[in-house]
């Protein structure tokens, strides 16, 4: 049992991992970014062609996290010029060009994807264990991460943009060098994602990073609750174990599964955990912290 | 030869038109990218196939599936959408997550209820084929072109002759002032759902009819090709929609058959989205932001 | 949430107590299966395979299993999704305690669980999925399907030598089913001394054929080859009419679904395709295997149904002949000689596991398919000639 719950941990990890750093971007920065997957398999595909050639686990890693960042910074760039929905629709666009691009370049393996090699740890193969708590790891670091940038100058001009972009600039902050180096750090994480992905399942092929992956990872973020650190963690958690869970309901699965989207979305908008949701209010309130807590 | 690919590219085009204006109506008014659009062209389309099969009256097939989609749709937006969208403060791609959730169950349910399997129309046409000098019409394209027409007047016609449409215009310009002014922005709400959900099955049924098959599968790609087409038209802009539509629809053709570009189709027409976007951030007849 | 979750538990419990309950006194031999069951995009195929598998562990159970053992067939929904096969193959390798593991699915669900079973030392058979690294996990694995080489080079044998063809349009579906056939298919029919006048690749998800049909047409092509599923087949084959082509099309085992006939109806007559299945096959296993499809689910049996329900075969007549330790049964499958099975003899398996078997030609003829010829030159149906 327990080499299952690690195959689905490790996965599940990875998408928290996604989830967080689409809620740096989403969350933080608010803006509409929904092609993550991309990015995601940007990361993947550098990782797994830098395997192929015999490079290092971690400096495939590295690259992933820099090849991914680099092409993030183009899209903050080109975000500047475009304002929500035509950038959320633009993301999107970019996914599927990119996923055209993997299914078609020769250095990409072309249709039949690219195999990589499991990396070896302390002489011994790495397992879904090991990745497992590779991912936890780093989950940790990013969350440490995301706490210092919001508590830093950063983070504040960051919600100063997502309120309002005009009154951020007239208090002088440089909102467009914000905008770029938060689409720069999101999609640098989604890359590193993306490394470690390609080793975990040793194939890698176009599919893998789909539209609907990053629509998946949206509704992590939203059903958790956007804007916060624990609200992607728990809808990370819950979407990667539902399909799982909900095997009982063999045929029904996606049927269920496209039901609660739907009823999580219309009664808990503000996600599971996010500000305002009535399960923290209850928890505040179980905890004595109830008092005086106004949204 | 150029003439017969142009046609074809109009054909896929007249289609596109009319499978977006439902996202679009909707995006006009509620400001929400509803991908569960494409649920409303599947369903619309098994719909129509079970009373086309049952009846063997294609008229009726395509006048009852689009109603009972389009009541489909009022009831999605007063018990999903509508009170999502009251709630203060909420982003635009939280909608858009009941959206996806209400597609999955569209696809889903097509698939338990109907089978997974395809089935196929067989609308018999009296003739199979027109040669006209080299190029082939088919009928099927025909009456995609007059339906297509007709449903876009009778929709000119609702939006600017009539005070629902007048209501309609209002709230799509600002629901807020239009609300303050004493326009019924509910009502406007309403007809978007209708109509968009309506004008979807319509599509569904006319792409059946066209490939002669449909599966669950079928919403698909309409669901996020719709997006990329009613952004360019300016998202929420009726007549920009039909022109994006027919220009995805000419570049996809025409570009596929006379360059060596190696992209899918699919993803041409993102592709011409973001590079008219890249020189007019707002699409194509995008006067203003809406934000 | 409390509430949900204590009922989500009680729920579990009943179904637990209920087939518990249900479970035969003697050990049954476990059987794992996957395939593509709830995605939309694949879910047709996902049903036949599973039905496929179902009867296949029916009919074995009916008369009396396998040495006296029932067959219990666990099986999972995979959604055509490799971070759930992987999931799937763990929890087959380490919870369900299967002996072996039928793979009802696409390419890299397959490629993605093939080596976890290897791992886990489980046998694993792969159906349909054309994959060319699948069989390259390791020795536990084996795979039923022609590689894409097998059927191209032998379509373009067919094409050439069988048809005539001297100027042949290729239109493919962008996937490795496509592109790989595709690939072989040039390289023979160059040698045999055809013309490509042209090659389109289509994605999976892009129905229309009329653009393409029209651009062809204007080629004077005499014949096309169309490496697709029945979708997109179907969408050749009528716009090949409707446009007046006049030329033949050859398919491939992708077209081999009812599903075709149904939506190409008249305009399917004269298809040829590759096929592993052959459906005028006068072999007993053959004929009742697509009797009991039909009593069974009222619907044609095609060639991922026929090809899963040959898996099970193979997996059955191993377990019968050495037990159920997967060393024994791998070698057991590896030294397979003339086993005859639904898709035609099944002649032996490569060094690496690939299952060597004459490519069938079938014509659909009337609104069906219909035995034309069948290749069975070694040079051609041997995946291993193709090493390189």
């Amino acid at each position: 049992m327990s080499a299952y719950f690690f195959s689905i941990g490790a996965t599940a990890a990875i998408f928290i991992l996604l989830a967080l750093s689409l809620n740096i971007i989403t969350g933080y920065a608010g803006q509409a970014m929904m092609g993550h997957a991309a990015f995601f398999g940007i990361g993947a595909y550098t990782a797994a062609i830098l395997n192929g050639m015999g490079v290092n686990f971690w400096l495939c890693l590295l690259a992933a996290l820099v090849m991914a960042g680099v092409c993030g910074a183009v899209l903050g760039v080109i975000s500047l010029r475009l304002q929500a929905d035509f950038l959320a629709i633009t993301t999107i666009g970019i996914n599927f060009v990119m996923v055209a691009l993997f299914n078609n370049l020769k250095i990409t393996g072309g249709s039949l994807g690219l195999n990589v090699r499991k990396p070896m740890l302390f002489g011994a193969r790495m397992t879904n264990t090991h990745f497992f708590v590779l991912t936890v790891i780093l989950i940790v670091i990013v969350c440490l991460l995301t706490v210092k940038m919001r508590r830093s100058w950063f983070g504040m001009a960051l919600a100063s943009i997502n309120n309002d972009a005009a009154a951020a600039r007239s208090f002088g902050i440089d909102v467009n060098r914000y905008q770029i180096l938060t689409f720069t750090i999101g999609t640098a994480i989604a890359g590193l994602a993306g490394g470690v992905y390609a080793h975990r399942m040793g194939f890698i092929a176009s599919s893998d990073f789909a539209f609907v992956i990053s629509i998946q990872i949206l509704s992590m973020v939203v059903i958790g609750g956007i804007g916060t650190i624990r609200g992607p963690i728990v809808g990370g958690i819950l979407l990667s174990f539902l399909p799982e869970l909900l095997r009982f309901a063999d045929n029904y699965r996606n049927l269920v599964y496209g039901g609660l989207l739907v009823l999580m979305v219309r009664f808990l908008p503000g996600g599971l955990l996010g500000e305002g949701s009535p399960i923290l209010k209850l928890w505040r309130r179980i905890r004595g912290k109830g008092v005086g807590v106004h949204e | 030869m150029f003439l017969q690919q142009f046609i074809n590219g109009l054909v896929i085009g007249s289609l596109y038109a009319l499978t977006a204006m439902g996202a679009t109506l909707i995006y006009g008014i509620l400001g929400i990218l509803d991908i569960a659009n494409a649920g409303a062209y599947l369903i619309g389309a098994y719909l129509g196939w079970y009373i086309f099969y049952a009846t063997g009256n294609i008229a009726l097939a395509f006048l009852l599936s689009m109603a009972a989609v389009g009541l489909l749709g009022v009831v999605l937006q007063r018990l999903i959408y509508s009170p999502i969208l009251a709630k203060p403060r909420t982003l635009s791609i939280i909608p858009l997550v009941a959206a996806v959730g209400l597609f999955t169950m569209s696809s889903d349910a097509v698939r338990l209820i109907c089978g997974a399997g395809t089935k196929a129309y067989n609308f018999k046409f009296p003739v199979d084929a027109f040669h006209l000098g080299g190029v082939t019409i088919l009928p099927s394209w025909v009456l995609i072109f007059a339906l297509t027409a007709v449903l876009l007047l009778i929709l000119w016609f609702i939006l600017n002759r009539t005070r629902m449409g007048l209501a309609w215009r209002a709230s799509a310009e600002d629901a807020e002032i239009s609300r303050a002014c004493g326009v019924n922005t509910n009502s406007a709400m309403a007809l978007s759902y209708i109509l968009g959900y309506g004008f979807a099955a319509a599509a569904g049924i006319m792409v059946g009819i066209l490939y002669n098959s449909i599966t669950p599968a079928l919403g698909e790609v309409p669901s996020y090709k719709m997006l990329a087409i009613i952004v360019l038209g300016g998202l929420g802009n009726p007549l920009g929609t039909v022109i994006a539509g027919l220009l995805i629809g000419l570049a996809e053709t025409l570009l596929s058959v006379y360059t060596k570009i190696p992209i899918p189709k699919d993803a041409i027409a993102f592709v011409v989205l973001i590079i008219v976007l890249l020189i007019k951030p707002s699409g194509l007849l995008g006067q203003k932001n809406k934000v | 949430m409390k509430k949900i979750l204590a009922m989500l538990v009680a729920l579990t419990m009943v179904f637990a107590l209920a087939t518990a309950g249900m479970a035969e006194a003697a050990d049954p031999i476990r059987i794992g299966f996957f395939a593509p069951v709830s995605a939309a995009s694949a879910a047709a195929d996902g049903q036949s395979a599973q039905q496929s598998a179902e009867l296949a562990v029916k009919l074995i159970n009916e008369n009396g299993g396998i040495n006296g053992a029932q067959v219990e067939l666990v099986s999972y929904d995979d959604g055509l999704d490799t971070t759930e096969a992987a999931n799937i193959a763990e929890k087959l390798s380490t919870a369900d305690n299967v002996v072996a593991v039928v793979s009802g699915s696409y390419s890299s669900p397959t490629r993605v669980a093939a080596p976890i079973f290897q791992d886990y030392g489980k046998l694993m058979v792969s159906a349909y999925a054309v994959h060319p690294d699948v069989v390259n996990a390791g020795n536990l694995i084996f795979s039923q399907s022609f590689p894409g080489a097998v059927q191209g080079t032998a379509a373009a044998e067919f094409a050439v030598n069988g048809l005539g063809a001297k100027r042949i349009a290729i239109v493919a579906v962008d996937l490795d089913f496509g592109t790989e056939q595709a690939t072989y298919f040039k390289a023979k029919a160059a040698e045999l001394g055809a013309e490509i006048v042209s090659e389109d690749y289509i994605a999976i998800s892009d129905n229309d054929m009329t653009s393409v049909i029209s651009k062809i047409k204007g080629e004077d092509v005499d014949l096309i080859y169309s490496v697709n599923y029945y979708a997109q087949a179907s969408e050749v084959c009528r716009q090949v009419a409707l446009q007046e082509l006049g030329c033949p099309i050859l398919g491939t085992e992708g077209a081999d679904s009812w599903q075709l006939l149904e939506t190409a109806g008249e305009y399917a007559n004269g298809l040829y395709i590759t096929t592993n299945m052959n459906r005028d096959d006068a072999n007993e296993g053959t004929q009742a295997y697509i009797e009991n499809y039909r009593s069974t689910y009222n619907m044609e049996p095609d060639m991922v149904g026929a090809s899963v329900y040959d898996a099970f075969q193979v997996v059955f007549a191993a377990i019968e002949a050495v037990g159920t330790d997967a060393e024994a049964m791998a070698e057991y499958i590896q030294n397979m000689k003339d086993f005859d099975t639904v898709t035609g003899t099944l002649l032996s398996y490569t060094s690496n596991g690939s299952a060597v078997k004459p490519v069938q030609i079938q014509q659909v003829q009337d609104g069906a398919f219909r035995h034309y010829s069948e290749i069975t030159d070694a040079a051609i149906i041997n995946p291993d000639s193709y090493a390189e």
